[in-house]
């Protein structure tokens, strides 16, 4: 059995996932990018196959895709990560039904992909200017409410009141309304739900440059946070898929890639 | 087909969820972020968000008469029984909403307004809307509203003050109002009941007054902002709770006033603000002007100012003479910008500068509000010639846009400062 490798070199994370010959996941591995890109996904390569018990000559084909791929030199091929995102989605989505449009939160950006009916991608939009609306956002407000980002989802569930809206489109901004609503005791729940509202605002105006089509599909890490998603589905109207693991989309995506180019090279 | 199971809101709860967040932002901003608030503002902060956050409706089992601009006459309305209800609408919410069935350069006002009528998303739902024939845009927009399915009644306006013939077609659909009304109410107008009307909102804007005088002392203890809110809350209040309120509001501004308690800072420079109408919750340029550490200490606008200043004079309390004086407050004494020559606007103005003592004027207008944009040119020579400082500004209801206009009323403020500072 051959298996094949495709490594999302984010801007906070790295993500590898494997694949068999017939493109079913085998195994993922989620770990910080930090400042030595190369090293820390060779690393974390050598820990999956170790992992999976396969050593590195198993695997067939390796394409690395995110802002880092250019480091990865070991890859065979390069793409880039809308098509891998769009390819992922597809991909996991498969038993639930087509995917038209794809909403990917990461850790400095954010992303929205339409696709067509055969998958491809026929628009996409991204907003990597700004920390609002992106994952960088979460932590920040995170840190000022002083929990956990995994807590963020529960207590937006608990909110009774009106959610209280960011209006800074600046996250540094946003910090500064976020440290006046705690300091004239607001409910920390009623802030959190808002803060979700803001975000969700935003994707929902990103995705409006694409267009709304049926069939959304969200990943990347804040699509782990259910008041997130809460937020993003009213604001949109409509239900949208959270795959198990929303994080490896974009690398399982670069994995499949890998069996088509390599069946294609090979035959 | 999704993984995660928590109801979708339907549009309307969506709706509301946008509006509660609009209403509670600037209902906090008040609350929290000036120095010196007053304790008997609570009620008026409560009435907003009661209606607007928590969806309460105040006139269950009344008749609620929508009206589409102050030249409806409410003390007709309440002779008859019914509650009036004015329509005009400040949510950018809803101007969304109205945007897809409006011109796109329509004035935001009108869009809020459609948009709201497109939504029938009402915490008081008029059971019958009156539309006067004023500007263009209102004009037009009663037949959009009229086709979501309301009952709506064309009020003939006319569009010049001066002459006589005007007025007397003024009178004309004033009685003809009052005929339609009182059709639909199924009640006969009565001499009693007029006159108590009359008495009741005269004693309204009497507190208005009284509210106002604060505000000419040079140590101003009420904000701008916070008798917007207040004038907007007669768009829809109980009107005795409305009384109740403002008189306790009035006691405490005494007592504010004896002990020298300011809202303002050291060296705050007084502002008449005149333009299209801030309407609850698009406060964003008198916002912009008291965060800026300007004082409005007095306005002329149709949302606050205009719907106070005259009062209905009677001559003898038979009804016919009740109808006429009605008619002729609501068109003689109204500075609105509709009308051909507006000579009474710019002597308004000027009289509330000297009145106030205000450093300067601002002028805002929405942008597609042609009228008020047109007469900027005028009132922009009068002050000129008055040696009156004014900046002009347009905007619409988004929330973005903020930093532009802040910058541009800061510089103004700071302009105002140093002229008094060279003035000593
Ligand atoms: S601006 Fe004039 S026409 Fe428009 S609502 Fe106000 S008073 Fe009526
Ligand atoms: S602001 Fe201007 S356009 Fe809008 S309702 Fe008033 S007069 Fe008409």
């Amino acid at each position: 059995m051959k298996y094949f490798a495709g490594i999302d070199i984010g801007s906070t994370a790295i993500k590898i996932s494997i694949v068999d010959e017939n493109k079913n996941l085998i195994g993922s591995k989620i770990s910080a990018s930090g400042s030595m890109f190369y090293k820390y996904a060779q690393e974390t390569l050598d820990a999956l196959t170790n992992e999976l018990e396969l050593n590195n000559n198993n695997i067939a084909y390796i394409v690395a895709t995110g802002y880092g791929r250019k480091l990865y030199k070991e890859a065979d091929e390069n793409i880039s990560e809308i098509t891998a995102n769009a390819i992922g989605a597809r991909a996991a989505a498969s038993e639930f039904g087509e995917i038209k449009t794809i909403i990917n939160i990461g850790g400095q950006d954010s992303k929205a992909i339409s696709l067509d009916s055969e998958g491809n991608v026929v628009n996409f939009a991204m907003n990597d200017r700004c920390a609002a609306g992106t994952g960088k956002f979460l932590d920040v407000v995170a840190l000022k409410l002083e929990m956990d980002v995994n807590m963020l989802g529960e207590y937006h569930f608990r909110s009774q009141g009106t959610p209280l809206s960011v209006s800074s489109t600046c996250a540094v901004f946003a910090e500064s309304e976020i440290i006046g609503l705690l300091g004239n005791d607001h409910s920390i729940e009623d802030i959190v739900c808002g803060v979700h509202y803001s975000i969700a605002k935003r994707i929902v105006k990103l995705v409006k440059r694409v267009g709304i089509k049926e069939g959304v599909y969200f990943d990347g890490g804040p699509a782990l946070n259910a008041g997130l998603v809460n937020a993003i589905e009213n604001e949109l109207g409509q239900r949208i898929f959270v795959p198990k693991n929303p994080q490896i989309t974009t690398s399982f995506g670069a994995a499949i890639m890998g069996v088509d180019s390599y069946n294609y090279e090979n035959n | 087909m999704s993984n995660i199971n928590h109801n979708i809101e339907s549009p309307k709860e969506k709706q509301n969820r946008h509006k509660a967040m609009e209403a509670i932002k600037l209902l906090n901003t008040l609350r929290e972020d000036f120095k010196a608030p007053i304790k008997s503002m609570e009620y008026f902060y409560d009435l907003f968000e009661r209606v607007h956050c928590k969806h309460e409706s105040l006139h269950d089992g009344k008749t609620k008469i929508g009206t589409m601009c102050i030249q409806i006459p409410s003390e007709i309305i309440y002779a008859l029984d019914g509650v009036p209800v004015r329509l005009c609408n400040g949510f950018y919410t809803d101007d969304e909403i109205g945007s897809d069935l409006m011109p796109q350069k329509a004035c935001p006002l009108i869009k809020a307004t459609v948009g709201h009528f497109a939504s029938g998303n009402f915490t008081d739902k008029p059971d019958i809307v009156f539309s006067p024939t004023t500007c263009d845009q209102k004009t037009k927009a009663g037949t959009t509203i009229e086709s979501f399915g309301y009952k709506l009644i064309d009020i003939d306006f006319p569009r010049t003050k001066e002459s006589e013939a005007s007025r007397e077609y003024w009178r004309r659909s004033v009685k003809q109002f009052a005929v339609e009304l009182s059709k639909f109410q199924g009640k006969k107008l009565n001499r009693t009941d007029l006159r108590n009307a009359i008495k009741k909102i005269g004693y309204a804007q009497s507190l208005y007054h009284k509210l106002s005088d604060f505000r000419k002392k040079e140590i101003v203890p009420i904000l701008g902002l916070d008798v917007f809110l207040v004038t907007n809350a007669f768009f829809f209040d109980k009107i005795d709770n409305w009384i109740e309120a403002t008189e306790k509001l009035i006691s405490e501004l005494e007592i504010r006033a004896k002990e020298k308690i300011t809202v303002t800072g050291k060296a705050s420079p007084r502002i008449v603000y005149t333009g299209s109408p801030p309407i609850f919750p698009n406060y964003k340029i008198p916002q912009i002007i008291e965060e800026s550490d300007g004082i409005i200490v007095a306005d002329e606008t149709c949302s606050s100012n205009r719907m106070f200043n005259d009062m209905v004079a009677v001559d003898e309390w038979n009804i016919y003479d009740m109808m006429d004086s009605i008619s002729d407050k609501y068109l003689k004494a109204c500075t609105c910008p509709i009308f051909t020559k507006n000579e009474d606007r710019i002597r308004r103005v000027v009289q509330l500068v000297k009145e106030y003592k205000a450093e300067g004027v601002i002028y805002q207008a929405f942008a597609g509000c042609t009228v008020y944009e047109m007469e900027q040119r005028s009132v922009l020579e009068a002050m000129e010639k008055e040696g009156i400082p004014i900046l002009y500004l347009e905007s619409d209801y988004s929330p973005s846009q903020g930093g532009q206009l802040s910058t541009r009323v800061e510089a103004f403020i700071e302009s105002l400062k140093t002229r008094r500072r060279k003035k000593k």
